[in-house]
């Protein structure tokens, strides 16, 4: 299964005998020797070292296998990629004090050496170039005997691994502790140590022609929806690209539609968040090298319900789910309605409202949204400052933004205190969005809603809300409409929307994702009063 | 065609858009005075019947749209050019509603904006929406509904804390017996907004369950003529009827006086976007039905090729449409009511109804 | 396709290219006009006073420069043959573009409320910007212009101040009415009644009132104090009441919320205070032989607030007979607002309301002479009902 779907395109590219400057990016890969191993041990080092440009990481040793020292072999392994312990000890040792039955034939060497190494798992022959070279930079150490025209793969993959930490964009106060690393097998063992289900499945494939990036598919068998599963799987494979280095990539080349500001896929560093999706029957993404996985279909609500939620009260999550549609709202409409509000109605303010902020604007030498713009724009140039900078000189940031754009200004008669306030709501309240994604379309539309306001008032900002939402519900996520179950409404799945039920309630799987296996739960657990033992039916009366 | 198709309660919720629509902002039957509300329900009464004439003749020819089937029950020629008449009423009273909205929001909030630049902004928005489907537009309708139903919420309660409604204005009741009530239902309210449910003829295809059309039209016509009357008989509440009848746009009078707590004050907001919500969903329906109509009946094959010459000609004809504003209301309350809402809303469907229930009852036994 | 994308484009680009800037004002162009005043001349125009507020100088603004120190507002004369034409002329003296929406108070001079009103709305209501929510007073000895001039001490605005003192009067006194434009123009409007305002009068020197050390003493020079409610026939003051006839008229048109009742007892006047919490008012007509009759029952609750002689206050028949006392004190406050109204023949209480209601048909015929014919003949009953719920922190005094 492993390298299959890049093979086989790459074949199909030289069949069609496509000759064309865009398809150069393969070319990289082509270099790798077309000839096949050789039975002699010095031609296939040589291949090797000048296959990889005698880089330094590539470890090449030289031994003799047996007592006799008779038979010549040597193993390969990239150094920082292998557990160097392992290769020493169970791979190395063993083969190095057995005595090595000479006379034997190259399937029973296979075997012989197959037991021998039974301490180390996944070991496997490779008589091919190219799979050589991709178990090579997967973390393998390949051995190779004289006489042979194969070389052995063992899989000793190691070295270093940032550990599992604390999530650091979502983060919650009450939930399990630890995020998505960097390695996609640490990341799916997470997945499978809350889903200890024989029906999770697991699809590995490689994406990338460089760089041959491990992603894997995960979703549970009998909950997700087939059609999700074999679309996500169709547009994976239609992905023909040199590298991807995040799941950014992945996402960029799968989702619905380009042109939109809202994201039509999730990703989250949580592994509850994902184990939780999978359960709803989503299909989770998994990118080696980035601790971010997608999961799809995403709905728009999805963006706007924390993985507390779930954890907390339901009145509780429920309250908070509302406040953070009007955070949304805020950071959207905020210093569009201040523009509108203060160029074009007037009337519309609070009489001693509009006179002090009147009184505040008097000496501001600029249109209400021109000083909107600035004051935006200089908070975007400081929140991009401040999340490049290293955290020290990040603090020295914030108090220069803050002294300078805050009270400086204000006291120049730059800008008004009233800008300073609606400036600082709306980056407190795209700050308070659960989802990172969301709030960086809310940013985006923000400005157009504030050139709208600036044209038309109350009327341009109504007509790009309008607009927006027309846009939003002719979005789809994976086949599902984006807005759903909100619009096309459907009753049977409110209880978790922008209402979080109790979860006693949540009978049912979103109708619109898992299509098949509906229900999740039994409809009888309500939490019970205990049955009074000693006054029976006394309580009636 | 479009082969989307919307649910039933898309269907609702489009009924109950378009039913309020401009029809919630403008001085709604104001010549009944403080009988206004009576009025209005009797004119969803009659609109209910109206609407089951439209609702069988669907239900003779179901999967087709009104301009489809008019050949086939008068014969091509006068078929297809009752069709044309459609069409262009259809697109005709988008414009209408296009022009009554720039007029309303030019009044209370932009006087100095060119009508053209106002009307414009809304067609370009209605363009995309009718471009995006049926579907898009019923899903757009589903999420604002829900925030009209909370401004208007939020207003009832405002309006009725700030003290302003006093319930003796509505007395006496039908001061001067039944005529005037009975007028007003046949020259006004009759047929803005219930007549004009004729235009669902042309989306009645779409439905994905097209026997519980009737229920959604009834409950949604039913429940739109009680917000109706309801308020209408708060702005007399709170205005007064001699007031009513004067204004040109009694709700935004009524919101004007909302005076609570000395901060919730100066709404005009919420009858903006009011207005706007209302103005778009009632212009993009008109718009629809008549380009889906002018694509089926001219055999093209995308009605998305029509949106941007027919969206122009009716950005064009809602600014040339009258001179000015009298004018615009003057052709609405005589020449449109009497020549264009009694045939095409009440004369034709009833004679093609009874025409289309000969031509069943001597075909079947034929079969 | 992309010919209609690019025909989208290129008309939602030319439509925002249009819009430039209509309709769009900054605040720091506008002057806010919060209050009108309306006198006439001697040559019979119409003097326009608008109080403009001077942002700079009122509470919440940066103070930079020189502007500290400065007056709130300032007021901008001119003349016209209209209100529109002399509100209009002003625009001559002002840098700014004269902004009406926060208009939130007109003042007539009595002068001109005497001669007739009816042309003054018709400007205000046409107006977009204008709101009807705004208060109407009738400024009483004194030209509107004056009144508006007055620098005031607590509400640095003194249309503010005005309206302020219009509210809590009514809601704690009773004796003006806090009365909304659009009210006066219904009154006016209609048969059925004819409307009430409130008069603004000055105390002291108005001259003095306008300078600045106004409200740099303690007691100022001159104050603005609500005075009377002013009695109108159509859209014309005929007659000004004050005192308990005021509140009389205040009890039917139930806008009594707390007032102050004070009751002789025992020979000693003024002996007991009394303070409504809540009232409510029933006007019903009835018609006998073709003859409106109009019943008015008055029901208040409240609390005793003072009393300056000693007796036992948790003696339950001694709080009858005080109640008693309290209704007739009430009853004859209403009989006379009554019977002034009836003498100036105009039913500012809007019986014709309730006859209209009761008989349609009569009303029809009775319609144009009610208030010369029917209404000063009407006959009233008037019932009272107070309740004495509470009597404070004490039972007995001292």
């Amino acid at each position: 299964m492993l390298f299959q779907w890049g093979m086989r395109r790459q074949k199909k590219q030289m069949n069609d005998g496509v000759q064309q400057e865009g398809d150069d990016h393969s070319g990289e890969v082509a270099d790798v020797p077309q000839e096949p191993m050789s039975a002699e041990l010095a031609v296939n080092i040589d291949i090797i070292r000048r296959a990889t440009g005698e880089s330094d990481d590539v470890v090449i040793r030289r031994f003799s296998l047996g007592q006799e020292k008779q038979m010549k072999a040597a193993v390969v392994f990239v150094d920082g990629l292998v557990d160097e312990k392992n290769v020493y000890e169970f791979l190395l040792t063993p083969l190095l004090t057995a005595s090595f039955p000479l006379a034997l034939e190259e399937k029973e060497r296979l075997q012989w050496i197959e037991q021998k190494l039974a301490a180390v798992g996944g070991v496997k022959h490779v008589a091919d170039w190219k799979l050589l070279f991709c178990e090579l930079f997967s973390g393998a150490t390949v051995m190779m005997i004289d006489g042979t025209s194969f070389a052995i793969c063992a899989s000793t993959k190691g070295g270093q691994y940032r550990s599992i930490e604390e999530p650091q964009t979502q983060i919650a106060v009450r939930g399990p502790r630890e995020g998505f690393t960097e390695s996609l097998r640490t990341n799916t063992a997470m997945i499978r140590r809350r889903i200890k289900n024989p029906n999770l499945w697991l699809e590995t494939m490689q994406i990338g022609t460089v760089t041959q990036t491990d992603v894997a598919i995960m979703y549970v068998k009998g909950i997700a929806n087939d059609e999700i599963i074999e679309e996500v799987k169709k547009r994976l494979r239609r992905i023909d690209i040199d590298g991807v280095l995040e799941s950014g990539y992945i996402e960029q080349l799968i989702e619905d539609q380009t042109f939109t500001p809202f994201p039509t896929t999730y990703h989250t560093e949580r592994p509850d968040i994902v184990a939780a999706n999978l359960l709803e029957g989503r299909v989770a993404i998994f990118v080696e090298g980035t601790p971010f996985v997608l999961v799809a279909p995403a709905l728009f609500i999805q963006f706007f319900q924390a993985v507390e939620d779930y954890y907390a009260r339901f009145d509780i999550a429920t309250a908070l789910r509302f406040l953070r549609v009007l955070i949304f709202f805020i950071s959207l409409v905020a210093p569009a309605a201040y523009i509108a509000g203060t160029m074009f109605h007037q009337e519309m303010i609070p009489t001693l409202l509009v006179i002090a902020i009147a009184a505040q604007r008097e000496a501001v030498p600029f249109p209400a949204f021109v000083e909107a713009l600035i004051m935006e724009v200089t908070f975007e140039i400081l929140r991009e400052a401040g999340i490049r900078l290293p955290r020290a000189v990040g603090q020295a940031v914030s108090i220069v933004g803050a002294l300078v754009i805050g009270q400086a200004a204000v006291e120049a008669g730059l800008v008004s205190s009233a800008m300073v306030i609606v400036v600082s709501i709306t980056a407190i309240a795209s700050f308070a969005t659960p989802s990172f994604a969301i709030a960086i379309s809310a940013r985006l539309i923000r400005f157009a809603l504030m050139f709208l306001a600036a044209m038309f008032g109350f009327y341009g900002i109504m007509m790009g809300l309008l607009v927006m939402t027309i846009h939003l519900c002719s979005l789809r996520s994976f086949g599902v409409p984006y807005m759903s179950p909100l619009a096309p409404f459907m009753p049977s799945n409110m209880g978790d929307t922008l209402f979080r039920l109790p979860t006693w309630m949540f009978r049912e799987r979103p109708r619109l994702i898992s299509q098949k296996n509906i229900v999740r739960q039994s409809g009888d657990q309500k939490p019970q009063q205990p049955t009074p033992s000693r006054q029976g039916k006394g309580d009636e009366s | 065609m479009e082969s989307s198709k919307i649910n039933v309660r898309q269907l609702f919720v489009l009924i109950v858009l378009f039913e309020h629509g401009s029809a919630v902002v403008i001085p709604l039957g104001v010549s009944a005075k403080q009988d206004v509300w009576i009025s209005i329900l009797l004119s969803l009464a009659i609109g209910l019947l109206l609407f089951f004439v439209y609702r069988r003749l669907f239900e003779y020819y179901p999967d087709q749209p009104l301009t489809a089937y008019l050949p086939q029950i008068v014969g091509a020629p006068l078929g297809k050019l009752l069709a044309i008449v459609y069409i262009t009423y259809f697109l005709y009273i988008a414009a209408r509603v296009l022009r009554d909205f720039g007029e309303l929001l030019l009044t209370f909030a932009y006087p100095e904006t060119p009508l053209f630049v106002l009307n414009a902004i809304m067609a370009v928005t209605v363009m995309y929406g009718v471009y995006k489907g049926i579907e898009v537009l019923a899903r757009t309708g589903e999420l604002f509904l829900i925030v009209l139903y909370f401004l208007a919420i939020i207003g009832f309660v405002l309006v009725f804390v700030s003290g302003i409604v006093d319930v003796t204005q509505l007395q006496p009741m039908l001061e001067e017996g039944w005529r005037r009530v009975w007028k007003t239902v046949f020259t006004e309210t009759l047929y803005v907004p219930f007549g004009e449910m004729i235009v669902f003829t042309m989306l009645f295809p779409y439905i994905n369950t097209p026997t519980k059309v009737g229920r959604a039209g009834v409950v949604g016509m039913v429940l739109s003529g009680i917000n109706l009357a309801l308020i209408m008989a708060i702005n007399v509440a709170i205005l007064g009827p001699d007031t009513v009848s004067r204004s040109s746009f009694p709700l935004l009078d009524t919101i004007r006086r909302v005076q609570v707590a000395d901060f919730l004050e100066r709404l005009d907001v919420f009858f903006m976007i009011t207005l706007i919500t209302g103005g778009f969903f009632k212009i993009s329906i008109f718009f629809y039905a008549g380009i889906v109509g002018a694509a089926n009946l001219f055999g093209i094959s995308s009605y998305r090729r029509l949106v941007y010459p027919l969206g122009l000609l009716i950005l064009i004809l809602s600014v040339v449409i009258a001179s000015n504003y009298a004018e615009h209301i003057q052709e609405g309350l005589k020449i449109v009511t009497f020549y264009l809402h009694v045939p095409l809303q009440v004369i034709i469907p009833v004679l093609l109804l009874i025409i289309a229930a000969i031509r069943r009852r001597f075909n079947q036994p034929a079969k | 396709m992309k010919r209609a994308f690019a025909l989208f484009i290129s008309l939602t680009a030319y439509v925002c290219l249009l819009a430039g800037c209509w309709s769009q004002r900054e605040l720091t162009d506008l002057a806010f006009v919060i209050a009108i005043g309306l006198d006439k001349t001697e040559e019979g125009e119409y003097l326009a006073s608008l109080q403009v507020v001077n942002p700079g100088n009122v509470a919440g603004a940066v103070p930079r420069g020189g502007g500290a120190g400065g007056v709130p507002v300032s007021i901008y004369t001119s003349t016209g043959d209209s209100v529109s034409e002399a509100s209009r002329k002003a625009t001559e003296k002002v840098s700014r573009l004269l902004y009406y929406a926060h208009t939130n108070l007109v003042v007539v001079s009595e002068e001109l409320a005497r001669e007739g009103l009816d042309e003054v709305f018709d400007a205000m209501e046409r107006h977009h910007q204008f709101r009807t929510t705004a208060k109407l007073v009738i400024a009483r000895g004194h030209s509107a212009k004056e009144v508006l001039s007055v620098l005031t001490p607590i509400d640095k605005i003194s249309a503010r101040q005005i309206i302020q003192m219009l509210k809590f009067s009514e809601l704690a006194w009773g004796e003006t009415s806090n009365i909304d434009i659009w009210r006066t123009v219904r009154d006016i409007a209609v048969s059925q009644r004819n409307p009430v305002m409130t008069g603004v009068a000055i105390e002291g020197d108005p001259r003095k009132g306008k300078r600045q050390e106004n409200v740099q003493s303690s007691v100022p020079d001159a104050r603005i104090k609500l005075d009377g409610l002013a009695l109108f026939k159509n859209d014309r003051l005929v007659r000004w009441v004050d005192g308990p006839t005021a509140r009389g008229m205040m009890w039917v048109l139930e806008r009594i919320q707390h007032t102050n009742l004070t009751v002789p007892w025992e020979g000693k006047k003024e002996a007991i205070g009394y303070r409504t919490t809540r009232s409510k008012t029933k006007v019903k007509a009835k018609i006998k032989n073709g003859r409106p009759s109009i019943s008015i029952h008055i029901i208040a609750e409240g609390e005793l607030s003072e009393s300056r002689i000693p007796i036992n206050l948790a003696d339950t028949s001694l709080l009858f007979r005080l109640e008693k006392e309290l209704e007739r004190s009430a009853k004859e406050d209403v009989t006379k607002a009554i019977k002034a109204a009836q003498r100036e023949k105009t039913d500012v209480f809007g019986f014709g309301a309730a006859v209209h209601r009761a008989a349609p048909r009569l009303w029809k015929k009775i319609e144009k002479e009610w208030h010369d014919r029917y209404f000063p003949e009407l006959d009233v009953t008037v019932t009272t009902d107070m309740h004495i719920r509470r009597t404070r922190m004490w039972d007995k005094p001292y």
